[in-house]
């Protein structure tokens, strides 16, 4: 099977703002966990594999597809789910699956039914099928995406912030297909939410203002940071004292009251307790260390 | 409140770029504004910077620019949902009324600096370098300012209060682009209205309105006075200006302020409640699918895409309401059949074409503009574009099919258009269906002007990646388009589209005019074809949207077999563009205007000086006329003999080719030798030195041989008088003796330019040479005429002449005319496939005259009006030999022509009639006036006033011509019809003198020097001649007229016999003195000589 290899990918917008910065990832078969936050050049890097913007220099090839310049022929191999899509409101789901498969060139009308249906049975669409699309739920709508993206049997599969506005239900819903598509299938999944990527990815690299801070596998990663994380409750009018003293990674609210995650060779005592490392951690610390360095 | 939502709008309407666009396109679509809409009219006298004609100006430019008003203020409310920011908006604790009300002020001023471009266009318009300081008057800002004020200002209210509620209710960007457009509906329905003061109130531009006002004053009250803001423009404003209140305050009722946009989503979402209820069939296998790159492949492609656009833009509320109108439109304005006075003509196909596409046209070009735009801004509008991107499509099918999808929206609504039209045509009783007809009118004539137009618009809605600058480029490509015209950009080869198509005729169908329009359109269409390829190019695809990336980007798309494909396209367009050029400018000679105008100038500066010289006349005309329609050709062979009737020697003969650079005059000779003394051969002028001079009373034999060749196809061809089917030659087309006058030019500001004086008209009637002219000119007084015709065998040639010959050789027929009685110098050669119908007439008081044989040669299926033209002419022919004179000839033809020329004329024996007027014509006895019986006996009257006797060439000779056989076809009239008809048609005539005097007041002469002034020498003579009646009787009329035809008849008239010179108006009026009353003398002479008698007393005298 084809793998995804970008190399030294670099991207500048006319304003100024450094994209993507000699971005180099391998992207075997299988899930890919793209993990930053808002702003960090998810969407762009995907959008440039997706041969829908330039890059500036650098390569992306899925085997030996030339992203950059063979653009029809990786449009053949692609699924891709864009992170905001509106759908035309007065057609069915059927109508506008059978259209864009179409416009993905199944154009043997069998062949077109079947795998339309597939896909809508697939998405648990079916039932829906003939009615408007302008009627669509979040979740629906965000399903009848990724059964477009899936109508071409793609060797490349993109999917940009698919969970956003998902109620957990579909969200386990959403991820069951993708899942199971990776088995064959470079699936590149770029997400802020940490615990999507824990439970789904095979690989993941994490980027922030454009550059690569971390890559490998998920398991891989924790382990690395096992043992350094420490947790405590604090008083909320404590946390800037502890952002001084500490490498505070993370802080969030239980019951009301602020816990904070500190990152740490030692233990550092002061009522600080030992915790498993999660995913969460390693990203925090990457994105904490990243924003340090740039200081 | 208001007020900081006011400064917002404000604010933030100066940021845009678009707001100063609109000023831009405003400022300069002003500057030609009056330019633009009176462009080809005939303004007589009044002034091009007169207050009436800038209101009017200003008033037609606002109504076009209503869509810019409509793009201002119908997205003041919009943008807010647009945007998506109105929850965010609607929470904050602003007032309904102070949100509006700041809106709608806020966009308003910002309306009123983008149209002050408008008031500052139109001022300085007048100092531009194509305006013409003899059509201006001093420059007066008032003139400007106050029409600005008084008429668009409320215009524009009214405007913006209608966009910014309808904006503001809807919420559909679509309803902002069209609304501007569709405010034209409820204006051209206003057309329909027969009450002329309810008509001037409901006019929405108040065009209407200032006609009326218009009608009110003189030409100097127009020049001078400022338009004034009373009676029904006053009301007219003050309508609209409170309607326009009226919609503010619905509007502020019905808006709902909240974040809902209706109720409508409720609904649907009870629709998507049972979405979880069933697993999803989490094992089952996706198929695989064969995905194929192939041209089959492709092609289906296309056609699913195409089939989709087409489906979607039927699903399009809009795109109804705009069907819904031009519905309206064409029911209510119905299919116009009249012609002339009140009128119909029958039904036949290429009228009511013609009248459907000019409903419809205005509805095409908004779907066309709008639509395209929609359709390229599909994806992109709901947010589907980076999954539609992201396929495999390719760029070029993807936007092809969107082409070929409103394509077929326009074939749709072709095809519903031909449906009306035989409906209408069945519901008023024609059944002559021609479904062939139809598809030429609209597949051949329409369609591909649209499609034309859609290259365009896509290419510039691609170009631009901006929808609004993109519907303006489109108009402003339109609008320079119509307008390179008139400086000097005339070349169907760079003028985008080339030219239209002639009107259809039934005899000639397109005739040769087609091929060119073919091969033009054919060169266009492939242009067109690299437009649709490079705006797939320039198209967006993903994210990049600046015009550097996307040219980057696109030329990535070029792959090798496209770019074949574009280079062999170029290939196909210069090759065709080489053909036509080739055709055009090597094989025949092209001109443009400015190249015929200065011609026509040089010709006069280099050959004035051969004017008046000694000549000798033509007296004997003998020609062999080879006809070869198919192939437009023909040769005509024969001699002309040339008597001298002066009284000194002629030493030199001037002859002049007819200028055609397709005809060649060849072996001229005359009889005992000539030698070619000079030739000016740019002018196919040439000078001859007769060896033998020719003495007073001595007659030379000149031998000529003139042939015609078509060469290819010509630009802009106007040629239609040699045709397929309907060829039609007169005495014109062949040689003529001296320099001919007709060649000048007659627009004195052309002169000007052209360093030439001003043009003298017609000659005084002291004119010791023009006196000795007849009419018909200098060249001869009464000829001989022979002709042999030789045509294809299924046609049929007449002349002037009895029929003395006609056989067929192989497959030419020939037909052999020759004139028992000499005749003027003026006849005509005619050939077509045609019908005849024969019947007689013979004298019923004198059974020993001759019977005249009538024949009507017709198109086939042109049969309605046969009768009627029979019968005139026999009624006609009863009143004139009894009152004037007998009839000189044996035979009388009435000839249908091709609808090319509309005019009657008349020859010896011979009336040709064009097939859309007198052949068509449905006359309803009981409304109509039979205008069939009018025209016949009024050109059939001219066998005497014009043939029998002929006036002198000089002022007044229209008189003796033209009002003459008004008068007698009056007559006639009065013998069949009762006396309400024939005030009926005298009612028309005045209507239509009075409204010409209007224009041209100033230059009103009076009817004994009328020149070519035919509302004075038609419209006012006969009213004139119907007072003189009324005076004195018609028997006294009449013995007026036949003592005059008695003396100046050319053959042995009483007077003419002794003099060389012709009669004029000052012997008319002798005759009709002599029998007049010497009580009555004055009022007489005053219908003749003075203009400044009231019309009304014309017509009313007793």
């Amino acid at each position: 099977m084809n793998s995804l290899s970008i190399s030294n990918l670099s991207k500048t917008y006319s304003n100024g703002v450094n994209a993507l910065q000699n971005i180099t990832l391998d992207i075997p078969v299988g899930m890919f966990g793209l993990l930053g936050p808002n702003g960090a050049g998810k969407s762009t890097l995907m959008r440039t594999i997706a041969t829908l913007q330039e890059a500036d220099s650098g390569s992306v090839k899925l085997g030996d597809i030339d992203a950059l310049t063979q653009k029809h022929e990786l449009r053949k191999v692609l699924g891709y789910l864009p992170q905001q899509f509106g759908l035309y409101p007065k057609i069915s789901a059927e109508v506008l699956l059978h259209h864009l498969a179409v416009l993905k060139g199944i154009t043997k009308q069998k062949e077109r039914r079947e795998i339309v249906n597939a896909l809508l049975h697939k998405t648990n669409l079916y039932e829906v099928k003939n009615q408007n699309l302008s009627g669509f739920s979040g979740g629906m709508k965000q399903r009848f995406g990724i059964a477009q993206a899936l109508l071409n049997n793609p060797k490349l599969l993109i999917v940009d912030e698919p969970t956003a506005g998902l109620d957990p239900v579909e969200r386990n819903r959403f991820y069951n297909i993708l899942s199971e598509l990776s088995e064959n299938t470079v699936v590149i999944l770029s997400t802020h939410i940490v615990d999507d990527v824990k439970e789904l990815c095979t690989n993941m690299a994490i980027i922030n203002k454009g550059e690569v801070l971390l890559k490998g596998n998920p398991l891989e990663l924790i382990n690395q940071t096992e043992g350094k994380i420490y947790q405590k409750t604090i008083h909320k009018n404590e946390l800037e004292e502890y952002k001084k003293e500490y490498k505070v990674i993370a802080e969030k609210l239980f019951l009301g009251k602020p816990i904070i995650h500190v990152i740490s060779e030692n233990n550092p005592e002061n009522g600080f307790i030992s915790v498993n490392a999660g995913l969460e951690d390693v990203y925090f610390s990457q994105i904490l260390a990243s924003s340090k360095k740039k200081l | 409140m208001w007020y900081d939502i006011f400064k917002f709008e404000i604010q933030y309407r100066i940021k845009r770029p678009d707001t100063y666009i609109f000023f831009i396109f405003i400022f300069f679509f002003s500057l030609a504004g009056v330019d633009f809409v009176f462009q080809g009219i005939d303004m007589g006298s009044v002034k091009t910077n007169a207050p009436i004609v800038i209101a009017k100006a200003m008033a037609a430019v606002t109504a076009i620019l209503m869509m810019v008003t409509s793009l201002i203020m119908g997205v003041s409310v919009l943008r807010d949902y647009q945007y998506n920011i109105e929850s965010l908006l609607f929470v904050n604790p602003i007032q309904k009324r102070d949100y509006l009300l700041g809106r709608f002020l806020g966009s308003f001023a910002v309306l009123l600096f983008v149209f002050t471009g408008l008031l500052l266009g139109f001022t300085l318009g007048e100092f531009m370098p194509w305006r013409y300081p003899e059509n201006l008057m001093p420059f007066n800002f008032l003139a400007y300012l106050q029409p600005f004020i008084i008429v668009v200002l409320p215009m524009l209210f009214f405007g913006s209060a209608l966009f910014f509620v309808s904006g503001a209710l809807s919420r559909n960007l679509m309803v902002v682009y069209t609304q501007g457009v569709l405010l034209f509906v409820p204006f051209l329905l206003t057309k329909s209205i027969k009450n002329d003061f309810l008509q001037a109130l409901l006019d929405p531009f108040s065009l209407t309105t200032l006609t009326d006002m218009n009608a009110l004053f003189t030409t100097a009250e127009r020049n001078s006075t400022l338009v004034p803001f009373t009676g029904v423009l006053l009301y007219n404003k003050l309508f609209w200006v409170f309607l326009g209140m009226l919609i503010l305050i619905v509007g502020y009722f019905k808006f709902n302020f909240s974040t809902a946009k209706n109720k409508k989503p409720k609904e649907k979402k009870i629709k998507t409640i049972h979405d979880l209820t069933t697993a999803a069939n989490e094992n089952l296998k996706i198929p695989i699918v064969l995905i194929q790159y192939n041209f089959k492949s492709q092609f289906v492609q296309l056609l699913q895409l195409t089939w989709f656009y087409f489906i979607s833009i039927c699903k399009q509320v809009s795109f109804w309401a705009i069907i819904i109108c031009a519905l309206i439109i064409i029911l209510i304005n119905s299919i116009n059949l009249n012609i002339t006075y009140d009128v119909a003509s029958y039904p036949t196909t290429y009228l009511v074409i013609k009248e459907l596409k000019e409903l419809s046209l205005y509805f095409f070009v908004i779907i066309l503009i709008f639509y395209s735009g929609e359709l390229i801004w599909k994806e992109r509008e709901i947010k589907l574009d980076l999954i539609y991107d992201a396929t495999s499509i390719s760029g070029i099918i993807s936007l092809l099919s969107k082409f070929l999808g409103l394509l077929l929206i326009y074939i749709v609504l072709i095809l519903s258009l031909i449906i009306f039209g035989i409906t209408f045509q069945t519901v008023n009783g024609w059944y002559h269906y021609e479904l062939d007809v139809y598809f030429y009118g609209f597949f051949i004539e329409f369609f591909p002007f649209l499609v034309l137009y859609t290259f365009i618009s896509f290419f510039f809605q691609a170009l631009t990646n901006n929808k609004f600058i993109g519907f303006i480029l489109v108009m402003v490509f339109v609008i320079l388009n119509t307008v390179s015209e008139f400086f000097g950009f005339e070349h169907d080869l760079y003028k985008f589209g080339g030219s239209g198509l002639d009107s259809y005729s039934d005899m000639n169908g397109y005739g040769h005019f087609l091929v060119s329009y073919f091969w033009i359109k054919a060169y266009w269409i492939v242009f067109g074809i690299l437009l649709l390829i490079l705006a797939s190019i320039l198209s967006v695809r993903g994210t990049e949207t600046s015009l550097k990336k996307r040219i980057m980007f696109g030329m990535q798309r070029l792959t090798k077999p496209m770019l074949q494909f574009v280079l062999s396209v170029l290939l196909v367009f210069t090759l065709l563009g080489s053909y036509i050029f080739y055709n055009t400018n090597i094989l025949n000679k092209y001109e443009s205007t400015n190249d015929k105008l200065e011609f026509r100038a040089d010709y006069e500066k280099t050959l004035k000086r051969f004017e008046y010289l000694p000549e000798p006349k033509i007296t004997d005309v003998k020609l062999q006329v080879e006809l070869y329609p198919k192939t437009r050709d023909y040769t005509l062979e024969g001699y002309y003999i040339l008597t001298n009737t002066l009284k000194e020697p002629i030493y030199k003969i001037y002859l002049q080719k007819p200028i055609a650079s397709e005809i060649n005059l060849e072996e001229v000779s005359f009889e005992g030798e000539a030698l070619v003394d000079k030739q000016y051969n740019q002018y196919g002028f040439y000078i001859y030195t007769l060896k033998k001079p020719l003495q007073a009373g001595e007659a030379v034999k000149m031998k000529f041989k003139q042939r015609y060749t078509t060469k290819g196809f010509k630009e802009n061809d106007s040629n239609n008088s040699v045709l397929q089917n309907g060829t039609y030659l007169t005495n014109k087309a062949l040689p003529t003796l001296g320099y001919s006058k007709e060649y000048e030019l007659g627009d004195t500001r052309i002169r000007t330019e052209f360093e030439l004086p001003p043009a003298k008209g017609m000659a005084k009637r002291n004119d010791k040479t023009e006196l000795t002219y007849s009419s018909t000119g200098g060249n001869a007084d009464l000829i001989n005429f022979e002709v042999t015709i030789g045509t294809d065998k299924n046609q049929k040639a007449i002349s002037s002449g009895t029929l003395q010959k006609r056989w067929t050789v192989g497959n030419r027929s020939y037909f052999h005319y020759k004139t028992d009685k000499p005749i003027v110098n003026q006849y005509a050669i005619i050939s077509a496939d045609y019908e005849v119908s024969k019947s007689r007439w013979s004298a019923k008081n004198d059974r020993l005259a001759t019977p005249v044989d009538l024949e009507i040669y017709y198109q086939k299926d042109h049969q309605y009006n046969l009768d009627r033209m029979t019968q005139a002419l026999k009624l006609s022919f009863d009143y004139f030999s009894t009152n004037f004179d007998s009839y000189q000839h044996r035979d009388m033809r009435i000839i249908e022509t091709p609808n090319y020329i509309e005019q009657a004329e008349s020859f010896s024996g011979a009336i040709p009639f064009s097939e859309s007027n007198e052949f068509m014509l449905n006359i309803d006895d009981q409304s109509d006036v039979d205008i069939i019986l009018y025209r016949t006996a009024h050109e059939l009257a001219h066998q005497w006033w014009g043939m029998q006797l002929q006036a002198a060439n000089v002022q007044g000779k229209n008189m003796i011509l033209e009002t003459l056989a008004q008068y007698s076809a009056l007559m006639v009239m009065k013998k069949k019809y009762p006396k309400e008809k024939i005030e009926q048609l005298l009612q028309k005539e005045q209507e239509v003198y009075m409204q010409a005097k209007k224009r041209y007041d100033k230059q009103e002469v009076p009817l004994e020097l009328v020149e070519k002034q035919d509302y004075i020498f038609n419209a006012k003579g006969i009213l004139a001649m119907s007072a003189l009646q009324n005076y004195i009787g018609e028997e006294k009329v009449n013995l007026a007229l036949k003592r005059f035809i008695r003396d100046w008849n050319n053959s042995n008239g009483k007077l003419k016999s002794k003099t060389p010179n012709y009669p004029t108006t000052k012997e008319l009026l002798t005759y009709f003195i002599e029998v007049t009353p010497v009580s009555l003398r004055h009022k007489v002479c005053s219908l003749f000589e003075n203009t400044k008698s009231n019309s009304n007393i014309i017509f009313n005298g007793k």
